[in-house]
């Protein structure tokens, strides 16, 4: 190693050496580089060169004139096309408009989407306003991309649809050849499947709505969270409503803390429609203190130190309605803390080798893991509703016993090291 | 000339011999030679990673008896061992441990090689045809020659290449790649062309285009154009530093020194921290000008850096350096020096500035942990009302402290010792010093278990006041609001850098006040081995700042070689002071 610094150092010299003398090779500097030389190579040496002259003798126009062939003349002529041609765009501008901040941004976007950056093609003005009101320059690239890829989805999913129909059309002009000949069958049922699921879920909800466990959504964090995290909430929300739907044995969903005013209801009507008055669960503004006794209160936080071993049928489990973009720890432990409730959170670390991510879930993984552990299903069952990308797989020794070995292998290497220290100790002394 | 010649063959072996140059794109002629730089610099740190590791690999392997005759060594490791806050200290800290060498991964091999001359139309319908890939293969080559710097001539003909068989049209994206290699080879006559090229085909340009054509304008006679540019930019959104960099160098290129102070200000007035480059080109050009006004602003850019605690590099000091020595009939004297731990000047004998809070900065401060830091507008989130009260209670009937010690940090200072041995060996050391000792901890440590022995602990709380908060709640907020009421005299030790509950604190200048007041107040333990007296790494008794006393300067300044983390404070300092 020591070899190898001086000879770089050395190398460093002949170079300041060499570029005394580069005034003399000037003219051979071209001649001098070997073309036999890799690419890199070649260029790497030119540049040098051509760098060192350029800045050393200033009014040199062209700094490789010898290379001055008839090709050379023919490299401007572009130039006096591009500059004669029309402008492209608008062509017509009024200079008022050019005062407005908003027509500008918007031909910022279109030149930045000539560049290749991300940002979509079509803007609303709604939009552009959202792109003006952003605070700082990454905000606006943030939505920008964001938009772009929207856009983009939207894009691949318009023409997914056309060549579905097409491919309908064409099923369609293939089957018509086909009935001419069908006869008339014999069926025991209309196919109305989906209404008959439906009903067959309400039906459900209904007796869940009666005698089922309740389970709780602390709507109370939305002061916590942004437009966008709002939105993901209230996605979550819907799918696990969905989810415990579809259930054998629904839990009796409880929508608690929930402002009529806040904007966390106010999304929900949005995306439920007409049919947010007829769900199957009860929205209170109430909290969850005041319906249930406190004692029989179980709040599900990643952040609590208490692990759950089993599923309790007589507890009533409360999930946070938070999601949290921005790791502002302990929030959800700090409210459960605040009212004295009892906390728990999942075995993820007993039973999974976790890898990356948080260990928080989102809405509609805890209730599929809950749901299964009602349903009697050991934990290995429940977890695999643990994305795969967040572990590495199951763990084959139980914790306990893990924990003993730990045990073990402490107290072994911890006995010879007391006995030395404390050696240590009596000597010094 | 065969000197030169053989010169100019070595030029591969630096491609073979170092192994930098092959990853990145060389930028430029500058860059190369900063690389090379670094490539040393590196190996230099290969060797004392060499000289350290022997003696780190026996600590950890050893067992304790036969440590005990590396003791006596122990001190002197201890000693050269940087400062915690010292510039280059984490880097260091993190070679003690080598866990995982950041891997580079090679550089991706070029399907095709870059042309080095002008190429004519079927020289590059070829190229074309042997390119195999998903990209645009027009755009590809020219970013690949945008990556590679390749000579103007060689984009040119690529261009011209394009506009013949595209009826004279070059898409905005080449032009703007072909107008970076323009700027880059300062070829300013191309930077005219492409930018009426651009003028005449485009109603507004984006930010990128811009930036490019300020920078390869400013060194023209047409520099005031690069002014009405940053005025478009400034249209749409706040130009960058960048931006004003290059306006105020070209403003200051050509002597225009009111147009280029109104763009400082400017600058200023956006929010933005001004570039080190910027301010140089200030001091550098203030060399010329003997102008009362001139240099006031130029002292006021020296407080700007004092109030922003923010540093000058290393070329940068040299200008300060040479612009003082310049003022005519003032006769300053510059050198570049370091600072005693006593906190005098080894240039001139001067004491630097105290590292103590001023009394409302410490009141300031006290208040802001606590409202910031422990109850964060939720007392429940790292704490309880209950405890919170406890330990206030607790604080206020006990007289100050002198020490105030994170348990559970130091008691974690071996991980094959004993907990409770460990933070009783501190503690015991400490109180032989009749020093009022405050330990703080969680209730866990008293439950005992194997590794925290109930006798010791016992010992531990005769020696010293403890408080133990609950077992979720987080301690080192209490460690600070302690260590803030006893006052200036107190300290605390953890190795923890805090950073964590400094990133509460609402802005940056209160950020700044902790810093300052835990670079004064922080104790680590040094110490290597357990059983080995405890040594603590000295206090900084001076503050790391841009002062003056009016006729002397004090300006600590980061070396080009030396890598310092946000945390840490720069060690070499230029001093000036005028002759007498």
């Amino acid at each position: 190693m020591v070899i190898e610094a001086t000879e770089e150092f050395s190398f460093m010299t002949v170079f300041f050496k060499m570029s005394v003398s580069i005034a003399f090779i000037r003219p051979f500097a071209r001649v001098l580089v070997p073309f036999t030389l890799n690419r890199k190579r070649s260029v790497f040496c030119s540049l040098i060169l051509q760098r060192y002259m350029s800045s050393k003798i200033p009014p040199v126009p062209c700094p490789n004139k010898e290379s001055t062939s008839p090709e050379q003349l023919e490299l401007d002529g572009w130039k006096i096309t591009m500059k004669s041609s029309v402008q492209e765009g608008v062509s017509t501008v009024l200079s008022t408009q050019d005062e407005d901040p908003l027509v500008a941004t918007r031909e910022l976007i279109e030149m930045w989407r000539l560049l290749g950056r991300e940002v979509p093609e079509h803007i609303s003005d709604e939009e552009l306003k959202t792109i003006m009101e952003c605070v700082s320059k990454s905000s606006k690239k943030k939505y920008l991309k964001f938009l772009y890829v929207k856009e983009k989805m939207k894009k691949a999913k318009q023409i997914k649809k056309e060549m579905k129909a097409a491919a309908k059309e064409k099923a369609k002009e293939d089957q018509l050849l086909e009935t001419k000949e069908n006869k008339q069958q014999n069926f025991l049922f209309l196919r109305l499947w989906d209404r008959n699921m439906d009903i067959a879920m309400g039906w459900k909800g209904v007796q869940a709505m009666q005698f089922g466990q309740p389970l709780v959504f602390d709507m109370a964090y939305d002061n916590y969270m942004k437009p966008k995290e709002l939105r993901n909430t209230v996605s979550q929300l819907l799918e696990s409503e969905g989810q415990n739907r579809r259930d054998v044995d629904p839990f009796h969903i409880h929508f608690c803390n929930l402002k009529t005013d806040g904007p966390l209801y106010g999304e929900l009507i949005k995306r439920y429609g007409e049919k947010w008055d007829k769900l199957l669960l009860t929205a209170t503004e109430k909290s969850h203190i005041d319906l249930f006794p406190k004692d029989s209160i179980v709040y599900l936080t990643a952040d609590s130190p208490n692990v759950m071993t089993t599923f309790k049928h007589d507890k009533i489990y409360i999930v946070g309605a938070f999601v949290d973009k921005n790791i502002q720890p302990g929030i959800s432990l700090a409210k459960a803390k605040r009212l004295n409730l009892a906390t728990e959170c999942f075995p993820l670390d007993k039973y999974l080798q976790w890898d990356t991510g948080t260990k928080n879930l989102t809405l509609d993984q805890v209730i599929r893991i809950l749901l299964c552990l009602k349903n009697n299903g050991s934990w290995e069952e429940a977890l695999k509703f643990v994305p795969r990308r967040k572990h590495t797989g199951y763990l084959e020794i139980p914790q306990y016993s893990q924990e003993f070995v730990n045990r073990v292998k402490k107290s072994k290497i911890i006995k010879p090291f007391q006995k030395g220290s404390l050696n240590i100790y009596t000597q010094k002394r | 000339m065969t000197f030169c010649f053989t010169g100019i063959r070595s030029f591969p072996k630096l491609w073979k011999s170092n192994p930098y140059l092959g990853l990145g794109p060389g930028h430029s002629y500058n860059s190369l030679f900063l690389k090379d730089c670094y490539g040393i610099r590196n190996q230099q740190k290969l060797f004392s990673l060499q000289t350290a590791s022997p003696q780190n690999t026996k600590a950890i392997n050893l067992p304790i008896v036969k440590a005990r005759y590396h003791r006596k060594g122990s001190g002197t490791i201890s000693s050269e061992f940087p400062h915690l806050f010292a510039a280059g200290a984490a880097k260091k800290r993190s070679q003690m441990n080598p866990q995982s060498k950041d891997h580079v991964s090679p550089p991706v091999s070029n399907i095709i090689q870059l042309p080095t001359k002008p190429l004519n139309s079927e020289q590059w319908d070829k190229l074309k045809e042997d390119f195999k890939g998903k990209a645009n293969f027009e755009n590809w080559i020219i970013s690949q020659m945008a990556r590679h710097n390749s000579s103007v001539d060689v984009a040119k003909s690529l261009l011209a290449w394009v506009a013949t068989k595209n009826n004279g049209i070059v898409s905005y994206n080449l032009l703007v790649k072909y107008l970076y290699l323009c700027v880059f080879h300062k070829q300013t006559s191309e930077v005219f062309d492409v930018y009426e090229i651009m003028k005449a085909r485009y109603k507004s340009l984006e930010s990128g285009a811009n930036t490019l054509l300020i920078r390869g304008l400013i060194h023209s006679d047409r520099w005031r154009e690069a002014l009405v540019l940053l005025e478009d930019i400034k249209k749409v959104m706040t130009p960058s530093k960048k931006n004003y960099n290059d306006c105020i160098q070209g403003a200051l290129l050509h002597q225009d020194v009111n147009i280029a102070w109104n763009l400082y200000e400017d600058l200023l007035s956006h929010d933005l921290i001004p570039m080190m480059e910027t301010l140089k080109a200030f001091f550098d050009l203030g060399k010329h000008i003997k102008d009362d006004q001139y240099s006031n602003k130029l002292l006021d850019i020296l407080l700007y850096l004092r109030n922003n605690q923010l540093y000058p590099g290393e070329s940068f000091a040299h200008s300060i350096k040479t612009w003082f020595e310049s003022v005519p009939g003032e006769q300053w004297k510059g050198q570049f020096t370091t600072i005693q731990k006593s906190g005098q000047c080894l240039g001139c004998g001067k004491t630097i500035e105290s590292i103590h809070l001023s009394p409302e900065e410490y009141e300031f401060l006290k208040r802001k942990v606590l409202r910031d830091v422990i109850d964060g507008g939720d007392q429940y989130r790292k704490t309880t009302p209950q405890e919170l009260k406890r330990f206030q209670n607790f604080v206020k009937y006990c007289p100050p402290f002198d020490i105030v010690i994170d348990g559970l940090n130091v008691a974690k200072m071996f991980p094959k010792v004993r907990e409770s041995q460990v933070l009783l060996g501190v503690v015991s050391q400490l109180a032989k010093q009749n020093l009022h000792v405050l330990v703080l901890g969680r209730k866990h440590m008293l439950n005992s278990r194997a590794r925290w022995k109930k006798d010791e602990m016992e010992e531990v709380q005769k020696l010293a006041s403890c408080f133990f908060a609950d077992n979720i709640s987080e301690d080192d907020p209490f460690l600070l609001y302690a260590t803030l009421h006893s006052g200036h005299h107190c300290k605390f030790i953890t190795k923890d850098l805090l950073r964590d509950h400094k990133a509460c604190l609402p802005d940056a200048k209160t950020q700044r006040l902790f810093f300052k007041w835990q670079q004064g107040h922080q104790l680590a333990i040094t110490s290597r081995f357990p059983g080995s007296k405890i040594t603590f790494q000295h206090i900084l008794s001076y503050d790391t700042v841009v002062q003056t006393t009016g006729d002397s300067w004090h300006i600590p300044y980061d070396e080009d070689l030396v890598e310092r983390y946000s945390y840490e404070v720069p060690t070499k300092w230029l001093c000036l002071h005028r002759k007498t």
